[in-house]
Formats: structure tokens, sequence, C-alpha cells
């Protein structure tokens, strides 16, 4: 553990330091941690800017698009000389300007069922800011079979839904958690087309923001051990009312990803349509 | 007692918030087949071709999974019980 915080460092993170519920040795846990973040978008923007801010050491990035122009009205580590640049490239130069500690890790690459597996495995918790139903059931069976805490945030037009899953044990380890997991709360996703997409029904450019800083929180907490998580509990944030709502997810005893007796790996599921296991 | 509606199913009815003649006393199937009846364009949304509840529409009584905590469709509803109906999002 990287208790020896130099000088510079003993500044850039005097204000972690200085509290109890951190001190230099929670953060030199932060500066020793790996975390991926799915999604360099509206949701990895905050993500990113605020987990580099805090000095977690290893920010893997993991997004297969460019920047475009649309982008710009909520993906605020991008910029207009970005514009067609790949979204982690960008992304990585954004925190080179920000924080010299950290190490990103680009993964220029869609994740799928052939290297998520493979990629969870080398984070100590991984964010998913996807943009898509099939990454985010991925993500979701991949991380809760492999024992890897992930933490969900999702967003559409006025509206925001976050969690987040702690569970550190496979399931196929006698001593797992059992859930609950994503599909303790939707089994299946909705058929292609039923749901609209941000780029069909738009999104306000700041809701990502205050959606990204509490998944930004809930993942320094858990790298902290400290404080109450989302876990078992989905906050919902409508910023047209600005209400937000606590739902409780409870597992799904029939939940065929984080009960024991259901699938042994991604490799078992079509992720294409619905992601449903049958 | 008041449903509340999230994301589209809140788009396709064009309101957050829908008032039904249920009463304590009445099971969350009649207020759900009320919610259906005030707005029936919810219903190919909500419903598959079987008449079940689309796997990933999530229904809450009190934040709570009536289907998971309580008795489903036949659960008695209690003065003051919160409704509601919501999808997933996947934005990012």
């Amino acid at each position: 553990m990287s208790l020896d915080l130099t000088p510079e460092q003993l500044d850039r993170y005097s204000r972690h330091v200085i509290m109890d519920e951190v001190g230099p040795e929670g953060q030199g846990r932060l500066l020793d941690a790996r975390v991926l973040c799915i999604g360099a978008g509206g949701l990895g923007s905050p993500v990113i800017q605020y987990l580099a801010a805090a000095g977690v050491g290893s920010l893997g990035i993991a997004d297969d698009d460019v920047v475009e122009r649309s982008n710009l009205q909520r993906q605020v580590i991008h910029g207009d000389p970005d514009v067609g640049r790949p979204k982690v490239v960008s992304a990585r130069d954004f925190v080179a300007r920000q924080n010299p500690d950290i190490d990103v890790e680009p993964h220029e690459t869609r994740v799928t069922a052939e290297n998520v597996g493979d990629l969870v495995a080398d984070y100590d918790l991984v964010v998913d800011g996807s943009d898509n139903f099939a990454t985010r059931y991925l993500v979701n069976d991949a991380c809760t079979l492999a024992g890897v805490p992930f933490v969900h945030g999702a967003i559409l037009r006025f509206e925001g839904q976050m969690t987040t899953f702690e569970a550190t044990t496979p399931v196929d380890d006698p001593d797992a958690d059992n859930g609950p997991c994503y599909r303790c709360l939707f089994p299946e996703a909705p058929e292609p087309g039923t749901v609209p997409d941000c780029a069909t029904a738009g999104v306000l450019g700041v809701l990502p923001g205050t959606v990204g800083c509490v998944m930004a929180t809930e993942a320094v907490k858990l790298l902290l051990d400290h404080g109450d998580s989302l876990d078992g509990r989905m906050v919902f944030y409508d910023a047209e009312d600005m209400t937000f709502r606590e739902i409780q997810v409870e597992p799904r005893p029939d939940c065929p990803v984080c009960q024991p007796g259901g699938v042994e790996s991604v490799a078992e599921v079509d992720y294409r349509e619905s992601c449903a296991i049958e | 007692m008041e449903w509340r509606l999230f994301a589209n199913l809140a788009e396709t009815a064009g309101t957050k918030r829908v008032e039904v003649a249920a009463e304590p006393g009445d099971t969350f199937g009649e207020a759900f087949d009320r919610l259906l009846e005030t707005h029936p364009e919810l219903r190919e949304e909500i419903l598959d071709e079987d008449g079940d509840i689309r796997d990933h529409i999530r229904v809450l009584r009190n934040d709570s999974n009536p289907f998971v905590v309580d008795d489903g469709y036949d659960t008695v509803l209690e003065a003051d019980d919160d409704l509601a109906l919501f999808p997933p999002v996947s934005g990012g």
C-alpha cells in the first residue's frame, strides 16, 4: 500500500488526507486501486474526471467510439478539438492534464462476450456508463459471475437510475453473496426499439453530470470501504421534478446469474436481442 | 390511489401520475387493471402477448416488488400505498 505519499501528493490530496474517513491510508488505497470505466461518454466523463482527481491510481477506460460534435453538450472531458478522435485517447489526454499520478489504460474496443471476462478480471471495481442494454447485461453477468463489484448508472431525457452491486465473491463459490444483481430488477432487456435511447429521445446535458457524480461517489466509497453504498437499493433521479426516489432491490430466487445453479459463463447467453436467459 | 410512471411509460401516458379508482382493501391487481383501463395505450408496452407483465417492466408497491415481498396481484392495498411502474433505461 502506498502509505508513503510524496510531498506533492500530500499537497494534492490534502483535503482527503485531513479527513479521518480517508487519511493517508485511504488515499494510499485510492492510489493503489484499479477501476475500469466502461464508456467514456456522458456518464463516463464525470466518473473519469472525479476518479482521476481523487487519485484512483489506475483507470481503465473501455470505449470504441470517436468523439462527435453532438457529444459535447454533455461529455465534458472532450472538447471541440477532440472531434473525430477516439474517446479513450481524448480521455487519456484529459486525465494526463488533470493528474499525472494516474495511469490510464485505454481499451479502444467494444465490450463483448469474448473480451468482457478478461477485462473485468483485471480490475478491483467496474463503473458501467455504457449506452446500450446489451453491454449493460454483459457487464452485470460478467461482474456478478466473477465477483467483481460494479456501479451502475443509466440515463434518458430527464431521468437517471443509479445502483451498486457489491458482490466480491464468484457465484460458484460457497461463500458467494448471491445477489441481488441487475437481472433481479430487470430479468430481460426490452426488445430493441421499444425503449428509446438518448440519440432518439434526447438527454438533458447536465443529467449525466449528476448521475455520473453519484456513480463516482459510490466508487470512491467502495474503494475506501466507507459509508453505505447503494447495494440493494436503486435511486431514481428526476431532474424535471428535482426528486430522488429510492427503491429496494431484492434478490430474485430464480435469477439465473446471481443465484446458484444458473449460467456459468457469458458464453451461454445471447446478447443480441433481449439478453434473455431461458 | 395514485400510480407513478417513469421514463417511456410516462411519455406514452402523457403524465407521470395517474389517479385510479382504487381504495384500501382493493387488490394490487384491481388497481393495475384500472391503470390500464384509464390509459389503454400503456397496455402494449406493459403486457406481453399472453397478458403477463413484460420481464423488463418493474412494478412497485411502496418501493418494493409486490411479486417478491407481498402476494403479487392479490396483495391487499392499504391507505397511502404508493404504486409505481418503471422500465430500465440504458443511456450513458
